[in-house]
């Protein structure tokens, strides 16, 4: 990134600048305890700083970062890539695992993050599922609160993310989950049947 | 209505009034009234993503305030269609929370978007820089079912941010929530105002059955033979029992002398029944042939032009109809919905009828012979259609699941069948044979479950059948030996009749099923009939007879998802018969731009033009007759290579077409396949690299000769060798014509009068190659990279 303001960088065309431009692109860095230090704003937010960095021309700091997981059904604790708030967002580094890379209050901080971000209710008791002209009727308990939605009769509406996990997407793309279907009890499962 | 321009109006000022007192009362108390509120919109969160109700309301004094209720636990959550007006009202005595940011104190406000609802971020400025970010915060969260309000307050910040005048357009209520009048429920899908739970099934049923008119006649006939059917089917215990066994073979005097015959000549009267009883099944038969000469004659007609008018229908709507997930799988239904309605028109109705008429006839038949008998027999009845109906159901629902199962296996096996060059290049047959293993173990419990279900219902059934006949049989037997009522013939026609009327009874348990299903796709045809295409013809539509080719962008605002904007702003000019070249990064909104200019999709603002007619006001004649997309994907259609040549122009002569695709530098490769020009192509004829299909497409546009050629990285897919020969036609082709070309080998671009560079969906550099090039900006880096770069590894 400092690489940009070399000398005379725009008068020629520069090969080395460009390669490593494409180098920098396809870096994978790993953020931990020691290279990376998280605090939060007054908005609210995450801030870092990255220190430690060799090459770094200047420290590295951002106001703001997002926080996502790369493999938020099947590892939500691992490879949680930190990166800026633009549209275009460039991801600062990974963090492999939060149960172990960083501080306990780091990790804290970052999961609030998260958590505002993967928001789901999680259904806990079905209580009426009725199908009528293409839609399903939903009225569930979640951990939310009692919820009543509609969703598509198709099968991407509700998709099973493990051998016992659904998810259920409604008509504006709002998801809840169902973490084990198996534990629902017979006459819920009745009512789900359905879509299994 | 939203061309028009309107001083902000009153009405627009009162949908504010929605807002509960307390909320008014807060405002008050910051000195604003009602006249001073620019907008309000619903929020369904607070910011730790509790459901709650909230508010977010704009005013002139450009203050935004969040108003949000303490939630309250308990508290239905209603989402999109299950909302209604009255689970809107919020209740008095909530406590509400207030925040207010100051919005011309703001350097941005964006919705941040999360996996189902988002937060409304504003960004402050620095304290100390005007220029640099200050802090950040949280104004407001929402699930996707409050996402559109979220993102208008996010664009009319953006605009007051801006310094840009808010007007009426940007204050309309784009989507106004809407209601079903009957049942107060919010309609599935805004742009489709029905609701399916209250669509009238009246309306719906005699609108199939209008499909059915042209065949009236046969109809009658159909029902006649029905009726026949059930009449016979009453007659033949009446025949076998009574008649049979009582009176003829009982010689029954009265009866005989009916006949007037005499009770010596017994057997004639015996072989006249007998033959009596012959003529009756064969008329049965006959008349059951007759019936089935009827249906297959009636059935298919009536799916063909309903399948028809589904198609003629589907022709006509948007692309975006097409690509939107949900009415894919109304597709795919379709067919199968065309052959359910008819199948229940034409089958189940009358037969729902015939049996109706059987069963009363039956009870009336019986009850005249023996009415204690009567009552024994028909107590059974509703047992046996009890089984049915509450066994039925659930035998369905697993058939249901076998089908589901037995589909999922089979597009596994299609998935597997047509990715055989990965599965073979990485030696995944082993774990690909788990994998349908699982697959298949699934169907295999399903159809377990199907059938001890279906062994289960059987048994069930036919026990509760047998129990009722043996009933029958031994009440009968009572009345006969010890009450001496009636003689063992009655019991005989009585037995009959039990064993005739559980057809009936079955039929009506599930009878009401196929009727709702039926509704169900006569419902999803009928939507698709009835659905208004979102681009459409206006009605006295502009249609030139010689145009120019100017093609010009004004302020096009555009995104697939409403709240999503993919081109923002952008303007371009192209003049008539030149050249405009647009480069960027994939994904950046390229095709998107031809996709307006070929009006798949009409702009959210802006407008396009063609020779300075707008493209909502033109023709589609005008529109499609000149301009010809060779797009990124190319589709070949089932035929011959010269059909697909000759698609646009299915007159062309055989001179044409070669000359078409010697241009596209296709003839050589054409000629080289044995069937040549008939060699047939598409979805089941031969296998055309992606190079061949793409000059096959070019050819497709040359022939069709418009005065607009748009290129969507038409070559992408072929060697440079090739490229450079096309590049020659297309150098011929274009002159005369305006040319849009987009191509990420900037050689492609080299005879463009201008360019245009697309970043993240706005114009980021503009102007002839020269000027670009002086620019040093992404265009020079791109052009050195691609020459320079190459040259210094000795390749080109
Ligand atoms: N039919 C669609 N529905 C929703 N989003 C789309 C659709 N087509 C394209 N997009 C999105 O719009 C953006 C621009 O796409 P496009 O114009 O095809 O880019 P390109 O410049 O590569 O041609 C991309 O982010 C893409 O994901
Ligand atoms: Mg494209």
């Amino acid at each position: 990134m400092g690489l940009k303001n070399f000398e005379g960088a725009d008068e020629e065309f520069n090969l080395e600048q460009m390669e490593a431009e494409t180098e920098a692109m396809l870096r994978l860095r790993y953020l931990n305890a020691e290279n990376a230090t998280f605090a939060r704003t007054p908005g609210g937010f995450v801030s870092l700083d990255i220190v430690g960095e060799a090459d770094a021309v200047s420290p590295e700091h951002y106001d703001r970062v997002r926080v996502v997981r790369s493999f938020p059904f099947t590892a939500p604790d691992t490879y949680i890539s930190i990166s800026t708030t633009e549209e275009k967002s460039k991801e600062i580094g990974i963090i492999k695992d939060i149960t172990k890379d960083v501080s306990k209050e780091t990790r804290k901080m970052l999961e609030e993050q998260m958590n505002l971000r993967y928001f789901t209710p999680i259904i806990t008791k079905i209580n009426d599922i009725k199908e009528e002209y293409g839609h399903a009727y939903w009225d569930v308990d979640t951990n939310e609160g009692p919820c009543r939605f509609v969703i598509y009769m198709n099968s991407s509406s509700v998709v099973s993310l493990s051998d016992v996990r659904l998810m259920v997407t409604d008509l504006d793309g709002n998801r809840f989950e169902i973490p084990d279907y198996t534990r629902l009890s017979a006459g819920e499962l009745k009512k789900l049947d359905l879509f299994l | 209505m939203k061309n028009k321009k309107r001083e902000i109006s009153e009405e627009n000022i009162k949908k504010s009034g929605k807002l509960p007192q307390e909320i008014g009362a807060e405002l008050k108390s910051r000195g604003i009234t009602e006249a001073d509120i620019y907008v309000s919109v619903r929020t369904d969160m607070d910011l730790n993503c509790d459901f709650t109700p909230g508010w977010l309301i704009l005013t002139k004094g450009k203050k935004l305030i969040s108003a949000t209720a303490d939630p309250l636990s308990g508290e239905i959550h209603f989402f999109k269609g299950m909302e209604t007006r009255k689970s809107r009202t919020v209740a008095r005595d909530r406590k509400w929370n207030f925040a207010e940011f100051d919005v011309s104190d703001l350097k941005n406000a964006y919705v941040e978007r999360s996996v189902s609802g988002g937060f409304l971020i504003l960004v402050h400025k620095d304290v100390n820089d005007p220029e640099a970010e200050g802090l950040a915060e949280t104004a407001a969260a929402v699930s996707n079912h409050c996402m559109s309000g979220a993102t208008k307050i996010e664009r009319l910040c953006e605009k007051i941010i801006d310094g840009k005048e808010i007007d009426e357009e940007a204050l309309e209520d784009d989507e106004e929530e809407e209601f079903c009048p009957v049942c107060g429920m919010m309609y599935p899908d805004s742009d489709r105002k029905v609701c399916p739970k209250c669509m009238n099934k009246k309306s719906i049923f005699r609108r199939t059955l209008g499909y059915l008119k042209p065949y009236k006649w046969r109809i009658l006939v159909m029902f006649l033979c029905y009726l026949a059917t059930a009449a016979l089917n009453i007659i033949w215990p009446y025949l076998n029992g009574v008649v049979l066994y009582d009176r003829v073979l009982g010689k029954d005097e009265k009866f005989l002398s009916f006949l007037s015959v005499e009770s010596n000549r017994f057997a004639v009267i015996l072989l006249l029944i007998v033959l009596t009883m012959v003529m009756t099944k064969i008329t049965m038969q006959l008349v059951g042939i007759l019936q089935g000469v009827m249906t297959a004659k009636i059935v298919p007609r009536v799916v063909k032009s309903m399948r028809n008018d589904v198609f003629g229908a589907m022709g006509k709507l948007s692309i975006n109809f097409f690509t939107s997930k949900q009415t894919g799988s109304l597709m795919t239904r379709v067919m199968s919905d065309s052959d359910e309605v008819s199948g229940f028109f034409i089958d189940g109705l009358p037969y729902f009828l015939i049996n109706v008429f059987s069963i009363i006839a039956m009870a009336v038949v019986m009850f005249r012979l023996s009415w204690p008998l009567a009552i024994v027999a028909l107590m059974f009845m509703p047992i046996t259609f009890l089984v049915s109906w509450f066994m039925l159901p659930r035998l369905w629902h697993r058939y249901g699941r076998r089908h589901r199962a037995t589909r999922s296996l089979n597009s596994k096996i299609h998935d597997n069948l047509s990715g055989a060059r990965v599965v073979k290049a990485f030696g995944q047959e082993g774990s690909e044979v788990r994998r349908f293993d699982k697959s298949n173990e699934k169907v295999r419990s399903a159809d377990l479950a199907v059938m001890n279900y279906d062994n289960k219902f059987s048994a069930l059934y036919s026990a509760a059948e047998n129990l009722a006949s043996l009933m029958v049989y031994i009440v009968g037997a009572y009345l006969i030996l010890i009450q001496k009522r009636f003689d063992y013939p009655i019991l005989i026609t009585f037995a009959g009749y039990v064993g005739q009327m559980t057809g009936p009874m079955d039929f009506m348990s599930f009878f009401f099923r196929w009727f709702t299903n039926c509704m169900n796709s006569a419902q999803r045809m009928f939507e698709i009939i009835d659905a208004v295409p979102e681009i459409q013809e206006k009605e006295n539509a502009i249609s030139l007879e010689q145009i120019e080719g100017t093609v010009e962008m004004k302020n096009v605002t555009f995104g697939y998802e409403k709240n999503k904007p993919v081109l923002k702003n952008i303007n371009l000019k192209v003049e008539g018969g030149h050249m405009l070249g647009i480069v960027g990064r994939s994904g950046a909104g390229k095709t998107t731009i031809v996709n307006l200019i070929s009006r798949l999709y009409d702009p959210q603002e802006g407008t396009v033009t063609l020779d300075g007619v707008n493209l909502k006001d033109l023709s589609f004649k005008t529109l499609r007759g000149n301009v010809a997309m060779v797009s990124q994907e190319t589709y070949m259609f089932m035929g011959t290579v010269a059909e697909n040549i000759a698609y646009a122009r299915k007159d062309a002569s055989r001179a044409e077409i070669i000359r078409a695709a010697v241009l596209a530098s296709a003839h050589d490769f054409i000629c080289r396949m044995p069937d040549g020009y008939d060699t047939i192509i598409g979805s089941s004829g031969r296998d055309l690299s992606g190079g061949e299909r793409q000059r096959i497409s070019i050819a497709r546009a040359i022939l069709a000769n418009p005065k607009i050629l748009i290129l969507d990285e038409a070559t992408a897919a072929v060697d440079t060798e090739t490229e450079q020969a096309i590049q020659q036609s297309i150098n011929m082709l274009i002159k005369g014509r305006t040319t849009i070309s987009i191509a990420h080998r900037l050689s492609t671009l080299r005879d463009a009068d201008s360019l245009i560079v697309i970043d993240e969906g706005k114009i980021a550099e503009q102007g002839t190659h020269e000027e670009l090039l002086k620019q040093k900006g992404v265009y020079y880096k791109l052009k050195e990279l691609q020459t320079k770069a190459l040259a210094l590894k000795g390749i080109e």
